[in-house]
């Protein structure tokens, strides 16, 4: 009697050895820099915290581009999920500097280990270096720091940066196409998403939600476009949003009018995307 | 194009088969060499041994004779039929019953080319209220019944061998039939090939792009289980290549289908269920459509596209009493669509998108006929069927496309409903009359649901499919009248047809075509109502036994709810045989004229079609060669060398001019 007993414990403890070691597994697949590269790393002295600086793409290219920072106790390596960090991207041309558009972490408590933010490169490593300096406040030691990453930017196959002087008002606009890229597009409805930013002056870049913007997505090869695009409106901190809808593969060209109010800002700007 | 024709063409009545006395618009061809007693010499049996023909003939050649049929015309292959100006979707095109579904983005391979007529065994053309039977149509059926082995042959193994030649098309034609009869068992196998060059319109010009060339085999085999019950089974295939489209932008480098079935048949005259009989089925077809030889080709494109169909049916008859008797079926099927199409640029990635979204039709549905004698002069039918059709989307790069079209959920499911009444009425000894109403529905096909920018080349339009499309309706009345003479019969019919919610294209501004040079886009739309009406008329007389005439005149008339012309509606046509049959030899003259076609359709690029005759003469000689009976025929088709095209035909694509035709039948 006590036989079925011993096993059906011992199936139990088999039971819940399998489950944690699943478990197990599962935490080390939540690794939250999973998939994503490593473009530079570093020490923010003041801050008693490394910096590791990540991207979703293997290789940085002009435009807008998405980085994710680690940060971890420079002393234990535990991981930092608080901290106020600021970012400063800067383009050394020799006889002058300029900054870019960037978009600082929006909160202080990390988001899966990680502070979303992004700068848009505004052009390549071509023409002069790029640095982007990271100003770090532990909010775990109360300590501040800084530190600055060189990086390079190489131009991408299909440009994804592009800027004019506005007709309207002589200013001059940075777009920057967001999604889609070759990587995810699909044939049928696709999102849309460029960034428009406004050059202040060198050093300062804001974003820009007073244009409107039409989408029209063509083939070049062909002369069809595709139907029932959504035009991109302004969703916050100059990010456009809409839909483009491819009906084949291959090379489309995504036409951009930008209007402010009722007068024309530009319509010469489009974006390539072959898949 | 006109192949080689069968000496004489039969129309030949639902009446003569079932001797009930019911009397519509159905048709039976008979293509086999039919045994049937001649009695008493009425002049409808004796026109059953003119059926004896037609093996070396395409079926396209056969269905063009019949009245109610037309082909729509694209090249000089694949000819898709109509039955009264309805087609594709509109009606059932059924092998033995089964239902196959093109692969062909374009219709390029309606199911009438996998059965060469060598297979046939008849051809049941079911026009208006009780063509839905064996389907949700609104314009009836055609079933092509494959011949069966012949369990009762006179030798163990029997064949036929055939071979023709016509001139037009400089083309050939080879048949091969083999069967062999054994206690049990039965075979019957087949192979048919056919190659045509390019042929020669009337006044002599090459049609370019108008060749083919196919081939096409068969086994057949029955196990007689006991008297009453039988298992067969059943393969068709086909292989063609090289077959070109001139009304077309495209061709076929090949194109292949495997049609198989295993049936189980029960036939017993004495029993309440008279004949009764289970089959289960799959068909593929294959079709690699391309413009790799088309000149001044702005970008090289490649449309393969497949179909897949799987089913199971059931169908048989009770007899109730002597004057009562009921046809019924019950069937499902799954049909499977996809095609693609991908465009070469130097220099870029392909551009591939998917024509057909890869979809499914799932299909149950059942019906029954009811027919009743009531006394010597009064029958009555009534037939009614339902269906249950469910489309979907089978995966999410189907969904994807179909979404750009605003339908994130394009699945989409019906239920079809068709009813009929007619009566029958002996007038007198020699007149007969027959009445009939129907309500009928179809399902919208995948292209007019899913059809992602498929070119049209008529109206040079790019079709997008519309999933908000309901069933199309249609409400028919038919009138019927027999004239039955000793040595002669008239028949005199005619019908009208509501159609309700007819399917067009209808263009739309706020898309842009997709296919280089189209004039735009058309979706898919539900006119609010069209109206066909027509009469049919045939005429067959034998007013000595060695002669006999047959004629036949149809009229459509097609009209939308704004009064336009619908598309693809022929002219007045008149078909005349004269046939003179001394003994071993027959001479045949023959007249083929159509009226001048006004009535256009300008929305679907139509233009005015000409009048012509024609004028054909054939002759054959049969003689006995190793005891067995051998046919050698020639003839000369459309004499004047006439340049002509019909309406029906796309692009105004001239037909074959004289042509010059012999053929040769060996049986041993
Ligand atoms: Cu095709």
């Amino acid at each position: 009697m006590k036989k079925p007993v011993l096993i059906l414990i011992s199936f139990a403890l088999l039971c819940v050895l399998v489950f944690l070691s699943a478990c197990g597994k599962d935490t080390a697949e939540n690794n939250p820099t999973a998939g994503l590269t490593k473009v530079a790393e570093g020490y923010a002295a003041g801050a008693a915290a490394k910096v590791e600086l990540y991207t979703k793409e293997t290789t940085l290219t002009s435009g807008y581009t998405r980085f994710y920072v680690a940060l971890y106790d420079s002393v234990s390596g535990n991981r930092i999920d608080e901290a106020h960090i600021s970012l400063t991207p800067m383009m050394d041309m020799g006889s002058m500097t300029h900054s870019a558009p960037y978009e600082n972490p929006v909160s202080e408590n990390a988001e899966k280990h990680l502070f979303p933010c992004s700068v848009t490169f505004i052009m390549s490593s071509m023409g002069g270096s790029w640095t982007l300096k990271l100003n770090v406040h532990n909010h775990l030691n109360n300590k501040e720091g800084s530190l600055t990453l060189p990086l390079t930017i190489s131009e991408p196959v299909k440009s994804r940066q592009k800027s004019f002087t506005a007709s309207h008002n002589g200013a001059k606009y940075f777009i920057s196409l967001i999604t889609p890229s070759a990587a995810n597009s699909k044939v049928g409805i696709n999102d849309f998403e460029i960034a428009i930013y406004k050059k202040a002056s060198m050093m300062s870049w804001p974003a820009d939600s007073s244009l409107t913007v039409s989408l029209t997505p063509e083939m070049p090869t062909m002369g069809h476009g595709s139907p029932n695009n959504v035009d991109p409106v302004h969703t916050g901190k100059g990010h456009y949003k809409g839909k483009v809808n491819f009906t084949m593969t291959g090379l489309w060209r995504l036409n951009l009018d930008f209007m402010s109010g009722g007068s024309v800002a530009d319509t010469t700007q489009y974006f390539d995307v072959e898949f | 194009m006109k192949k080689i024709i069968p000496f004489l063409f039969i129309l030949h009545s639902l009446t003569g088969r079932t001797q009930t006395g019911f009397s519509d618009s159905s048709r039976y061809i008979e293509l086999k060499e039919v045994t049937v007693p001649v009695k008493n010499g009425s002049s409808r049996q004796q026109l059953v041994r003119f059926v004896r023909t037609g093996q070396a003939a395409s079926l396209e050649d056969i269905m063009s004779r019949i009245p109610e049929l037309n082909l729509l015309r694209r090249g000089s292959y694949g000819m898709e039929p109509s039955i009264r100006s309805l087609s594709s979707g509109q009606i059932n095109v059924l092998i033995d019953g089964m239902r196959i579904h093109g692969a062909c983005t374009d219709k390029m391979d309606p199911p009438t080319i996998y059965i060469e007529p060598v297979n046939l065994d008849r051809m049941e053309v079911q026009t208006g209220n009780h063509g839905f039977l064996h389907g949700s149509a609104i314009g009836g059926s055609i079933n092509l019944a494959v011949a069966s082995p012949s369990c009762h042959a006179v030798s163990k193994i029997s064949g036929l061998f055939s071979s023709g030649y016509q001139s037009a098309a400089q083309a050939f034609y080879e048949s091969l039939q083999l069967n062999y009869a054994g206690p049990r068992w039965s075979l019957l196998g087949s192979i048919t090939g056919r190659k045509a060059a390019a042929y020669r319109s009337g006044g002599g010009d090459k049609v370019a792009f108008s060749q083919y060339e196919k081939i096409n085999y068969s086994l057949s085999a029955i196990y007689q289980y006991n008297p009453q019950t039988r298992i067969k089974l059943d393969f068709i295939g086909d292989n063609g290549w090289n077959i070109s489209y001139p009304a077309l932008p495209m061709d076929v480098g090949y194109a292949a289908a495997g049609i198989a079935s295993v049936s189980l048949e029960k036939e017993n005259p004495l029993k309440k269920i008279t004949r009764w009989r289970v089959k289960a089925y799959a068909n593929q077809v294959r079709h690699y459509m391309d413009d790799t030889h088309r000149p001044n080709v702005p970008m090289h494109m490649d449309m393969p596209g497949k179909s897949q169909t799987a089913g199971l049916y059931s169908d048989g008859e009770i007899r109730l009493n002597s004057r009562q008797q009921i046809r019924f079926t019950a069937d499902l099927s799954l049909t499977y669509l996809k095609a693609s199409m991908t465009m070469y640029q130097t220099g870029q990635l392909p551009m591939y998108m998917l024509t057909w979204p890869d979809n499914r039709k799932d299909q149950a549905g059942a019906g029954a006929s009811w027919q009743w004698q009531a006394d010597s002069n009064w029958s009555l039918r009534a037939t009614a069927r339902i269906d249950l059709v469910n489309y979907t989307l089978r995966s999410q790069e189907a969904k994807d496309h179909i979404s750009i079209l605003g339908f994130p959920d394009a699945a989409r499911s019906g239920f079809l409903k068709n009813i009929s009444f007619g009566a029958t009425r002996r007038i007198s000894p020699v007149l007969k009359t027959n009445a009939s109403i129907g309500w009928a529905e179809r399902m919208p096909t995948a292209s007019e649901y899913y059809g992602f920018y498929l070119f049209n080349a008529q109206d040079g339009y790019d079709y997008i499919g519309n999933p908000d499309l309901r069933p199309e309706q249609s409400l028919l009345g038919e009138l019927n009248m027999t004239v039955q003479g000793k040595k002669a019969e008239f028949k005199l019919g005619g019908f009208y047809q509501y159609i309700r919610r007819y399917i067009m294209g209808r263009i739309n501004t706020s898309y842009s075509s997709m296919t280089i040079g189209a004039n735009g886009v058309k979706t898919w739309e539900a006119l609010p109502y069209a109206i066909l009406t027509g009469i049919e008329a045939s005429l067959v007389w034998k007013p000595v036994d060695e002669v006999s005439l047959i004629s036949t005149l149809r009229y459509t008339y097609g009209k939308t709810n704004k009064g336009e012309a619908l598309p693809m509606i022929a002219p007045l046509k008149n078909l005349s045989a004269l046939r003179y049959q001394p003994g071993r030899v027959f001479l045949q003259a023959e007249t083929e004229q159509a009226s001048r076609q006004q009535r256009y359709s300008l929305a679907y690029g139509e233009d005015a079609t000409a009048a012509y005759t024609l004028l054909h003469v054939r002759s054959g000689y049969s003689f006995s060669l190793w005891q067995k009976k051998t046919d050698l025929q020639a003839g000369i088709e459309n004499i004047l060398d006439k340049k002509y095209h019909e309406h029906t035909d796309w692009g105004n694509i001239p037909r074959p001019g004289r042509n010059f035709y012999m053929q040769l039948l060996m049986r041993f």
